[in-house]
């Protein structure tokens, strides 16, 4: 189950941070999401270190905490996405169609005229959006 | 889904954003026009960068990222690539389109041209309609510095319009 799926922008300024959890741990969320910058960080200033290719924009599991599991995606334009989920076994397929659909609807979200590059999202298509993607991914790995 | 506009509303919005900011909001001042207009540019070639990025792998060095400009930016926008790509590997890129598209349909009166530097009036003509036409190709140079801002790169891009409809773009990345 996704409990967390959070937007930083490239000075790691948080520009999308939504959790679906109905306990109130936003806090323990959001400082997980923070941790997580600095793995992506890591991975993309070390390449050989981490033996990733270094254009890939899917970057994988980043760290296993507790129980979450972390996943990142890199953008072009160096916006990073951070899903976290206490699912036990995640698909890589299924995490990257994830951070595919995700890319469509904050692209779209982000062509918004009335969005200021830098801002937080604040359109409500988006969150009803991303809700639906994460409603589906929880179905597809359970199958 | 894909919408589509027509290319010659898109065309003709252009001249208008021009004529209303050169001749209506600024009408006595063409520098603030002129920022104005590569303001609305940088915002949309933002934009634009960010959607026309989205599925290819992550730009190795700041050549890479002039390429996809070169290439497959240019050809969601204009349906053609950038026909010649120079540089002095110190930061500046200089970008020549053969065929402009949307100064295609644009003509600079002949007989002002014919006329050369020989006498003063028909120089001043001449250095006039060159400036009218400059100020089309700012929002093109917004476009490129918001696409490769975006990207990371910071830089100055101006355009160069000697000899029409062939059109030059200067890039200048800032060290």
């Amino acid at each position: 189950m996704i409990v967390c799926v959070a937007v930083v922008g490239h000075q790691n300024n948080p520009l999308y941070i939504q959790s679906f959890t109905k306990a109130d741990d936003s806090l323990k969320l959001h400082h997980i999401v923070h941790c997580s910058l600095d793995v992506v960080d890591e991975r993309v200033n070390n390449p050989k270190k981490s033996g990733l290719i270094i254009n890939e924009t899917f970057l994988g599991l980043l760290n296993p905490t507790e129980n979450y599991k972390v996943y990142g995606y890199l953008t072009n334009t160096k916006v990073k996405f951070i899903l976290v989920t206490t699912d036990l076994e995640v698909r890589d397929a299924d995490a990257r169609v994830f951070f595919g659909r995700f890319h469509t609807a904050y692209v779209n979200a982000v062509s918004n005229p009335f969005h200021i590059p830098g801002k937080k999202i604040t359109s409500r298509k988006f969150a009803e959006r991303v809700s639906t993607i994460v409603k589906s991914f929880g179905l597809s790995s359970s199958s | 889904m894909v919408r589509e506009v027509s290319e010659s509303c898109v065309e003709s919005l252009l001249a208008e954003i021009v004529l209303s900011y050169c001749s209506g909001f600024y009408a006595n001042k063409p520098e603030l026009a002129a920022r104005r207009i590569e303001a609305i540019g940088f915002q949309v070639g933002h934009q634009l960068s960010e959607r026309y990025t989205m599925d290819r792998p992550r730009f190795t060095d700041n050549l890479e990222a002039i390429k996809f400009i070169c290439k497959d930016f240019w050809s969601e926008l204009f349906k053609k690539q950038i026909d010649n790509l120079k540089t002095n590997h110190r930061g500046t890129f200089v970008l020549q389109d053969n065929r402009f598209r949307w100064l295609a349909h644009m003509s600079i009166d002949p007989s002002v041209q014919a006329s050369g530097n020989i006498q003063d009036p028909s120089a001043m003509a001449e250095n006039k309609s060159a400036q009218a036409t400059g100020m089309h190709l700012y929002f093109p140079c917004g476009i490129i510095r918001g696409a490769l801002s975006n990207l990371g790169i910071e830089c100055a891009v101006s355009a160069d319009i000697s000899n029409l409809p062939a059109c030059s773009f200067v890039i200048r990345i800032k060290a």
